[in-house]
């Protein structure tokens, strides 16, 4: 076990270099870079803009060759130096603030609410296969999926501002941003919270409804579970005790596969709403190739993401055996 | 005689006691426990010995104290709209736009506009209670305009005449005289822009980060508490009055910000030594806290109309408009019209200065701009996107200016389809394509790209221009760009049209100066190199070559030469009618209105207004330090419920 | 000694034996019978392994009634010029943001066929908005299989080839058809929602071959070679999984060049939405190849010498290719919301493209919300297209082991 995961994190390390380079070289794909892109902002501070754009780049070391400051960047990270922001003109780690938590907040809440929702009503729709209930389940799991999500973020919005008088958008009623947590301010973003959890669970939910019940449906008709039963187990347990636990290792698994679609949609979903997270800030970011706060961020998305995977694999190893001991993973 | 001294001193109690009743009415509440405590001056000291009395306007009643007005912005670098609207300048524009003093206590301007006198106001103090002198402004000419590496552009233009300095002098701690070897009228209103020229700033705080009053190490541990490069970057950061970001920059606006960014919520608090009173001598403003909410620009609409705010106007769209109307009865708050104050709303900015050469030589025909100008149905597009409550025609001088003309304003702008056929088929594109669009003269098909930058109101607005152009045969594509690409095009010649906002001042006066109808500034899209020659002074951009662009330049050398008003008025006059004879730019509406969303119970906001930036810096024509609260409650309330602090 | 057999026996003689009661069948006898095949025995065996998928997905209504409806949806495509009551850029200055009309049949008791009602139309200046009410007194009958005449002469390019006028359902003469009410410049949201279909339909066509030819090509590589390359080719599908979506959106359609005409522009972000896609396929074709590797007839077809590709084209694949079409069934609704996604962030395509997502661009604020709710019905084809892909593709993916 303790081999497996030192071996799963010696191979998160080259993932992470690998996609840090991407990550930059995507930030600094489109054509120009921040000078360009705040050029008007930057007249209007006095002067022509193209002298301004030279100061800037030679302030920031914009000028240097790409490769340059990509090992700058890196060699940064790796003491904890985030970079500066040219937008904001503060060191990325005073632009992050409440930032980073509050996403990771609502990640995971948002996968929280899908495996709870997800687990009753795909076991009901294994056990009750091509009943009422498990078509009706499927199809409200599948409404979620099919609806464009920043569509019903809107109306969401609007619907709870007019029957609950919440206030539209953001995580926390406007007057707890950047002061410090108390139970009120607790209170208020746990109601913000209910829009973008419920608008990014349900895409995801479709899909391990499917999962899960798929994968039941596949134990149930093993001949050890006929066995069970006609040897009369009550079928509670012949349910509980063999085949859900083995229908469990491939629905915590999908951690993997979930972990990605969550994180992005919650960056989309988290633009549409402005929340106080990482999506709004990021967005704009690229917008203006600030390169250092992007590439963090994106950095910190992807950290997410791959930690998330790690887990995953861990939780696995742990539930079946076989992995552990060096077998292949059943997918 | 005991009844006497008695009386005596009992009158001398009333007196006394009157005297401080006075005083204390007079006084925030906000500040009257600081001022109990002795950790602030009583007002009397506070404010200059020659207070600066607010213009209200006819509309504008005397207010009380009290209340937190909030406000939501898209980004934290919004924080300088609060300088915006604040507006408090050296000289400023009163509610006819002409310049008043405002900070100053007078100005004299002697010898034909070469030599300008500033009198400031005696005790005037910063927002820390240090005196604010000419020993401000000496500090900002001496050591940040001259030093080369603070100003590395060097001084600022408008104080620049025939590239000469001016002659800076000091004579006594209230005065201030600027003079130069010919006149220059830019120098005024610079100094009352919404963005304004700064030529003071607080030296005894500025000091810290300038190399030549602090010791090397002491400014080394600054440049690296702040996180800055180097030195001059720190200064310039720290003192940028203009973006109200340092919370512990003494300033002269009537409210300071108490926190920095990044934040998604600044807080500005009064300025206890403010110079400007109302009526009754108490010391504005009125109101104790101002809040700006950072949000996502696509949630403001929505959040005004759920009755977040307070008062709103900037990022409120009029096609909005039917929303904010229909939930102002639930949440309590109007919606306000005000009329913007461009020239044109949106224009159509045809590139003299094109590359291409086909291209060049049909824009630059006169009958051709005038044919697609009289083939936009300017009715069609006021009806459809504007409800019809905008004011068709060129983009020219709008009511209220007094260099206003009707005439001027509908020519060449009324629809004419069978006009603007006939001219293009004088100009010679009289062979048409399969699908019923001329050709040019090298036989490609009459299709003009409009590059944009804008969103869906430019795009609904070329989409209905398209169709009336089609059938003067003239085929129209909508390009979205964003905005630096779309500029850098333009600049380099590769647009052939573009479509932008008019003129920015359509309320000019012959005073101002007529910098943006004439080709100085590379930022005019329909001849960017022509202003780019001009701005560089010939390093790059072309020189004007058409008989129209060489008189629009001798046009505007002869305002600055003009002796007296008749001569500008002439000379403004002569360039506004080239304009409309020659179509320079498409206008197409004007007089747009802006949804202005302000609480109930919020006064002093005039029911019809302006909402420009230059002039007008928006709110602050309007005196934002006198907007107040009539409700006792709202007033009383000068922390919100769950607020931290 | 001749004579009749004595029988050992004395005394008693046996009566003379009487044969058994047995039935015995007079056909001839066939030795194969026991294997034998009846005719529906023997279809069934003998069934190619499509018909076998199309007989079991036969059984799955649900997925049945998708198939049709997506079929009807794509054949639209074709003849959307006559299924839109109205062309693509038609405005109607007079009926801004006017709400649906309604088909009725009954009027003051009589059947009249459908029609609707007209509007009548006023500009409240107060509230700054267009008031709509029914004129209940003049009902407008709808014309159906119309022709150019009724449209003043207006005529489409089919295809860029005849001129036609024909349309399906039109407005009354001198009336409206608004079926899903108008936008803000007065065009008919019906009819750009037919039209908006040609677009976001052949997105996710367009993306799934890409995506398809990346993920068998590079999955069928590395699942079977295996060993370094199936490692390499795993870590660089965790990466791109890993890599968080939107700013490689963003970054990818910042990239594309200003100049590209709008086909290009489509044709850039069907590619940048299927680079996303081909990971998910390409694992499930590794892990598909890495199992069936080992297989006999798989083994027989090298030591024949059937080369690599040769091996997967034809033998490995076939055996797969039930997969990988639930895989595109249910891809292709992902491509669907990825371009709605995009086109809503500004990123994909721009008026004056027509997708559902650039209509639901315009529909996303708080003004469709809360007033004219009517501009939000272009989620309605994208859930229904969504939808019927997801049941296509469960029934296709139950269809896909058709022995079980």
């Amino acid at each position: 076990m303790f081999g497996y995961v030192v071996q799963r994190l010696f191979v998160m390390i080259p993932t992470l270099l690998v996609i840090s380079a991407l990550v930059f070289i995507i930030i600094n794909l489109p054509p120009g870079d921040f000078a360009t892109a705040m050029l008007q902002e930057l007249e209007s501070q006095g002067g022509s803009g193209a002298q301004k754009a030279t100061e800037i780049r030679a302030l920031y070391g914009l000028d240097r060759p790409l490769i340059e400051q990509y090992f700058h960047w890196l060699g940064g990270m790796m003491v904890g130096d985030f970079g500066f922001s040219f937008e904001h003109e503060a060191p990325v780690t005073a632009v992050v603030g409440e930032r980073m938590g509050l996403t990771l907040l609502i990640n995971f809440i948002s996968i929280l609410f899908i495996y709870l929702v997800s687990f009753p009503i795909g076991v009901y729709s294994a056990v009750r296969q091509y009943s009422a209930g498990d078509y009706a389940f499927s199809f409200l799991g599948l409404v979620g999926y099919a609806t464009p999500n920043f569509m019903l973020a809107i109306i969401m919005l609007y619907v709870l501002n007019e029957a609950f008088g919440i206030s539209i958008g953001g995580l926390m009623d406007p007057a707890f941003r950047d002061q410090p947590m108390s139970w009120d301010k607790f209170v208020s973003i746990m109601q913000h919270s209910v829009v973008p959890v419920v608008v990014i669970g349900t895409a995801g939910t479709a899909a391990m409804i499917r999962r899960l019940r798929a994968n039941l449906l596949d134990e149930l008709h093993k001949q050890y579970v006929v066995t069970a039963k006609a040897k009369g187990l009550p079928p509670g347990r012949a349910l509980r005790k063999y085949p859900l636990r083995m229908a469990l290792n491939p629905f915590i698994a999908d951690i993997g596969n979930l972990l990605p679609d969550v994180v992005s949609s919650s960056v989309i979903v988290s633009v549409v709403l402005g929340l106080e997270t990482v999506g709004p800030t990021l967005l704009r970011a690229l917008e203006t190739q600030d390169t250092y706060l992007a590439g963090s961020f994106l950095m910190f998305l992807a950290l997410l993401t791959v930690i998330g995977m790690l887990i995953s694999d861990l939780a696995l190893a742990a539930l079946d055996p076989r992995i552990r001991l060096g077998g292949k993973a059943v997918k | 005689m005991i009844a006497l001294r008695t009386v005596v001193a009992a009158l001398a109690l009333m007196a006394a006691a009157l005297h401080t009743a006075q005083a204390s009415d007079r006084e925030a509440p906000m500040l009257a426990a600081l001022v109990a405590e002795g950790k602030l001056p009583p007002v009397e000291e506070r404010l200059p010995a020659l207070p600066k009395l607010a213009d209200f306007g006819p509309e504008q009643t005397l207010g009380d104290y009290g209340g937190t007005l909030t406000m939501l912005m898209a980004r934290a670098r919004d924080t300088r709209q609060m300088t915006v609207y604040s507006y408090a300048r050296l000289v400023k524009y009163n509610r006819d736009l002409e310049l008043v003093p405002d900070i100053l206590e007078r100005v004299e301007v002697l010898e034909g506009g070469r030599e300008f006198v500033l009198h400031l106001r005696p005790g005037h103090r910063w927002s820390d209670g240090e005196p604010f002198t000419a020993d401000d402004f000496r500090y900002w000419w001496e050591d940040v305009a001259q030093n080369r590496e603070l100003s590395p552009a060097g001084v600022p233009t408008e104080l620049l005449v025939d590239d000469a300095l001016p002659e800076v002098l000091f004579p006594d701690p209230v005065t201030v005289i600027y003079r130069w070897q010919a006149p220059n009228p830019r120098f005024l209103p610079a100094l009352a822009e919404a963005t304004p020229l700064y030529i003071f700033m607080p030296g005894h705080y500025m000091h810290l980060f300038h190399a030549r009053y602090t010791k090397p190490e002491e400014l080394a541990a600054r440049i690296k508490q702040t996180g800055s490069r180097n030195w001059a970057q720190m200064h310039n950061n720290m003192g940028r009055a203009r973006d109200a970001d340092n919370p512990d920059l003494p300033t002269l606006e009537p409210w300071m910000v108490t926190n920095r960014p990044p934040a998604d919520r600044f807080v500005f608090e009064r300025n206890p030594y403010f110079h400007r009173v109302d009526a009754q001598g108490r010391q504005l403003p009125y109101i104790d806290r101002v809040i700006f909410d950072i949000t996502q620009s696509g949630l403001i609409a929505g959040k005004t109309a759920a009755g977040e705010v307070d008062l709103q106007g900037r990022y409120l769209r009029f096609d909005e408009v039917t929303l904010l109307k229909s939930s102002e009865k639930k949440h309590g708050y109007s919606t306000l019209l005000w009329r913007i104050a461009k020239g044109a709303h949106l224009a159509l900015y045809p590139n003299l200065t094109v590359d291409d050469p086909v291209w060049r030589t049909l824009l630059r025909d006169v009958r051709f701009r005038r044919a697609l100008s009289l083939a936009v149905n300017r009715y069609e597009l006021n009806r459809v996107i504007y409800f019809g409550l905008a004011i068709e025609g060129q983009n020219t001088m709008l009511p209220g200016s007094p260099l206003y003309d009707l005439e001027r304003r509908n020519r060449w702008s009324k629809f004419d389809l069978a006009e603007a056929n006939r001219l293009l088929d004088e100009i010679g594109m009289t062979e048409r394509d399969s699908r019923g669009f001329r050709l040019m003269a090298d036989g490609r098909p009459l299709e003009i790209i409009v590059e944009t930058a804008g969103g869906t109101e430019e795009a609904d607005v070329l989409s209905l221009i398209s169709d009336s152009w089609a059938q003067a045969g003239v085929k129209l594509f909508i390009k979205p760009l964003s905005l630096d690409v779309l500029r850098n095009r333009i600049f380099g010649g590769r647009t052939v049209m573009s479509i932008g906002s008019g003129l920015e001042n359509g309320l000019a006066t012959p005073d101002f100066v007529p910098s943006e109808i004439a080709p100085v500034d590379q930022n005019q899209y329909q001849w960017a190199k022509w202003g780019q020659f001009y701005q560089t002074k010939g390093a790059s951009g072309e020189a004007p070559d058409t008989p129209e662009g060489m008189l629009l330049m001798d046009l505007y050398d002869a305002w600055f030469a003009s002796g007296d008003r008749q001569e500008r008025t002439d000379v403004w006059q002569a360039m506004l009618d080239l304009h409309a004879d020659q179509v320079f730019s498409i206008g197409l509406v004007a007089g747009v209105y802006q949804p202005i969303a302000v609480r109930d119970g919020l006064a002093n906001i005039p029911q019809d207004g302006i909402w420009n930036w230059s002039p007008g810096a928006h709110f602050g024509l309007y005196g934002m330090d006198r907007f107040y609260f009539t409700d006792p409650v709202r007033r009383g309330l000068a922390v919100r419920p769950g607020n931290g602090g | 000694m001749a004579g009749p057999l004595k029988p050992l026996v004395t005394g008693r003689t046996l009566p003379p034996a009487k044969p058994l009661e047995h039935w015995a069948d007079d056909a001839v006898f066939d030795p194969k019978a026991a294997t034998r095949l009846t005719p529906k025995q023997e279809r069934y065996y003998l069934a190619s392994q499509w018909q076998l998928m199309w007989w079991k997905l036969k059984r799955h209504r649900l997925a049945v009634i998708s198939l049709f409806f997506l079929l009807a949806a794509y054949a639209s495509i074709l003849i959307a010029e006559m299924i839109a009551p109205y062309a693509l850029d038609a405005r109607n200055t007079d009926y801004l943001y006017a709400p649906p009309q309604s088909v009725h049949l009954m009027h003051e008791g009589r059947f009249l066929g459908p029609f609707v009602y007209p509007y009548k139309v006023s500009l409240d200046l107060t509230q700054l908005k267009w008031v709509y009410e029914g004129d209940l007194t003049r009902p407008q009958p709808i014309r159906f299989f119309c022709a150019p005449d009724d449209y003043n002469g207006a005529r489409y390019r089919f295809w860029g080839g005849p001129e036609l006028g024909f349309h399906f359902i039109c407005p009354p003469k001198d009336g409206t058809l608004f079926l899903m009410g108008t936008d803000r410049l007065g065009r008919d949201v019906f009819s750009r929602i037919a039209y908006g279909a040609r677009i976001s339909l052949t997105v996710g066509l367009v993306g799934i071959i890409l995506s398809f030819a990346l993920g068998i090509v590079i999955g069928g590589i590395a699942g079977y070679y295996g060993g370094f390359i199936d490692n390499a080719v795993q870590r660089v599908i965790e990466i791109i999984r890993s890599f968080p979506t939107l700013p490689l959106l963003m970054a990818l359609s910042a990239a594309l060049p200003v100049t590209w005409s709008p086909i290009l522009v489509f044709l850039g972000v069907t590619m940048i939405l299927a680079l996303l896609d081909w990971p998910g396929l390409a694992r499930a074709v590794r892990s598909k190849f890495l199992s069936l590797r080992e297989e006999d007839f798989v083994q027989a077809a090298q030591l024949m010498g059937a080369r690599p590709s040769r091996i997967i084209a034809r033998h490995l694949l076939p055996s797969f290719a039930s997969h990988l079409i639930a895989s595109a069934s249910l891809s292709i609704p992902a491509m669907i919301l990825g371009e709605t996604a995009l086109s809503f962030l500004g990123l994909g395509l721009r008026p004056p493209i027509t997708s559902w997502g650039v209509l639901l661009n315009e529909a996303q604020n708080f003004s469709a919300v809360a007033l004219y709710p009517w501009i939000m019905f272009p989620m309605l084809p994208v859930f229904l297209v969504v939808l019927a892909f997801q049941f296509l593709g469960d029934g296709l993916r139950d269809a896909a082991d058709p022995y079980k």
